[in-house]
């Protein structure tokens, strides 16, 4: 009895952590990790947007994710998190988990890194937030900085 | 056999919810495959300067030179006798543990009166989002003891107060400025549309015993996530730069002058004209510098249509007119984040800028009260993070601190 208590732990135990680590994790944002999410969405249209726990505005980009989300599913939208700071944690879990948006792919900066992180998505962005990058499905992409018009999430994102 | 136990059954029927549930995530169709890496950087668990994400630095009257930053909820401090060479053990403020944002343009504050006084301030993040209060405490002993912290905005509202800034002077009197959002909130109760924080003014003085601070409404709809500046000129009065909103979201500095002889209503003046246009947080409030003459030299970030990058400019008269803006640092070299102090006829500008491998200080400075400035130099770099650069000045000398993340604090004469 003990040992298929044991067998029956040990399968479910790497199950629990999987489905955990889809929910509620974020990745650690890297010059790879980009590569990598640029290569897998090309020839879509696809929007990546940036946000911080000390960004007000962020969240009404958020909000509007969250309708479009709750409405239209494979929402094609990477999330990424900018505090570059261990700190921000729990904040951040809290805010995805408020906006129901643990289901997107989330990304953050590696703490202390918020500088070379930004680099790698751009060199020519300054921090400001939120800051949207509308991807075409030949890879270009135009960025905007503040709050986007629900409109153009919708139109650039409708299926 | 097996198959009749409860627990076994349970335990299948588990796996297969779980099972059903892991393949119907929508995050799982594309980027599992780029997962390999969840933990962020160690731990910092010390209480060294080195492990602060923040450092505030300023002279007392005596000419030493104090260095504060806050960890996991404490404040501690160094006091260097030789200008920033070497510094004292690490001594914790003596206050119980809570909240302090020190991140980015969040930091304490530190000033000093003339009679040993020590007076510190703060914002202590509360449990909901978004809210804070603007916090103070008082050494009357030269930071041996502290008074326990009083909150500085007076309204009792859980919602945001923060990006407090701090003066004192000789005799102890205390200026606090800070965004409030009581307004804002107010409107939304009401139903009305608001935008942006309120600038907020308070005084107190501990040693005459008037221990609450004042409430002032200055300003409504400034920026809600920039740092504000703090000057006094040479009447006294206290001079505020702040990134104000103007009509659809114009986000711009505005002046305004704390005249003594003036009542309200208050007019501040516009000062950037760069037009950037954003419903956002730039995270970059700009920095004053009042000179002998009364001359107000400001610096500052945009990002506008009409001006990018970071802009110099001078005002003889309080910002009612300005000296046409001059560009500071190399734009495309992520140029941000300037501070400005003057000392007799000296102008000195530091800023930070990335080369995508190194964080770099650098520092331009003028002779003539800002009208030519020598070229652009090299102060110094880091390889990992970097905090704001900020020139202090004692004894005729202007110095340049800077936090470098894990390296640790820079001090160094300009």
């Amino acid at each position: 009895m003990n040992f298929l208590k044991r067998f029956l732990l040990m399968l479910l135990m790497p199950i629990l952590f999987t489905t955990h680590y889809v929910y509620a994790s974020s990745i650690v944002l890297t010059q790879e990790q980009l590569t990598g999410i640029k290569k897998q969405n090309m020839g879509e249209k696809w929007l990546m947007l940036l946000w911080s726990v000390d960004c007000p505005p962020c969240f009404k980009e958020l909000d509007m994710i969250q309708k479009l989300n709750k409405k239209q599913a494979d929402l094609n939208v990477v999330l990424i998190n900018t505090d570059a700071s261990e700190e921000t944690l729990l904040r951040r879990r809290e805010i995805i988990n408020k906006f129901q948006l643990m289901d997107l792919p989330n990304f953050h900066f590696a703490a202390d890194q918020g500088a070379q992180s930004r680099f790698i998505i751009d060199p020519n962005w300054y921090g400001e937030l939120p800051r949207s990058y509308f991807f075409e499905s030949n890879g270009q992409s135009h960025s905007k900085s503040g709050v986007v018009d629900e409109s153009l999430l919708v139109s650039w994102l409708g299926e | 056999m097996h198959t009749s136990n409860p627990l076994l059954l349970s335990c299948i029927g588990c796996l297969l919810i779980l099972l059903m549930a892991s393949t119907n995530v929508k995050a799982a169709h594309k980027h599992h495959i780029m997962q390999a890496t969840t933990k962020d950087a160690t731990t910092c668990m010390q209480n060294e300067i080195t492990c602060a994400k923040t450092v505030t630095t300023a002279f007392a009257p005596n000419s030493d030179l104090w260095r504060l930053w806050a960890l996991k909820g404490h404040m501690y401090f160094q006091v260097s006798k030789d200008k920033g060479v070497t510094f004292s053990s690490v001594r914790q403020v003596n206050v119980e543990k809570e909240k302090i944002s020190a991140r980015n343009e969040n930091r304490p504050k530190i000033a000093f009166d003339q009679y040993q006084g020590v007076y510190l301030s703060w914002v202590m993040p509360k449990e909901k989002r978004y809210t804070a209060d603007v916090r103070f405490s008082y050494s009357k002993d030269y930071g041996k003891t502290f008074t326990v912290p009083v909150t500085v905005n007076n309204d009792g509202l859980d919602i945001g107060h923060s990006f407090n800034e701090m003066r004192v002077t000789d005799e102890g009197e205390v200026s606090m400025v800070w965004l409030d959002s009581r307004l804002a909130h107010q409107r939304r109760l009401e139903g009305k549309q608001t935008n942006g924080s309120a600038l907020y003014f308070g005084e107190a003085n501990y040693r005459k015993k008037q221990f609450t601070f004042s409430n002032q409404q200055l300003a409504n709809n400034t920026c809600v996530c920039c740092r504000i500046a703090l000057d006094t000129n040479t009447q006294g009065e206290l001079a505020i730069l702040w990134r104000h909103i103007y009509l659809d979201n114009i986000r711009e500095f505005a002046l305004l002058t704390l005249t003594q002889n003036e009542s309200p209503p208050l007019k501040p003046v516009q000062i950037s004209h760069d037009h950037w246009k954003i419903d956002g947080c730039p995270h970059q409030g700009g920095a004053i510098s009042i000179d002998q003459n009364n001359r107000y030299h400001m610096v500052w970030f945009n990002q506008g249509d009409l001006g990018k990058g970071i802009f110099y400019a001078s005002s003889d008269d309080q910002g009612e007119s300005l000296t046409k803006p001059i560009g500071v640092g190399m734009q495309s070299a992520q140029a941000a984040h300037p501070h400005i102090n003057t000392l007799g006829s000296k102008v000195d500008i530091v800023w930070t800028q990335f080369n995508g491998i190194k964080h770099q200080l650098w520092h331009q400075g003028s002779n003539d009260y800002g009208k030519s400035f020598t070229d652009a130099k090299l102060l110094a770099t880091s390889s990992e993070g970097a905090d704001r650069p900020f020139i202090i000045k004692n004894d005729g000398k202007s110095f340049v601190s800077w936090h470098r993340l894990q390296q640790g604090h820079w001090v160094q004469a300009l």
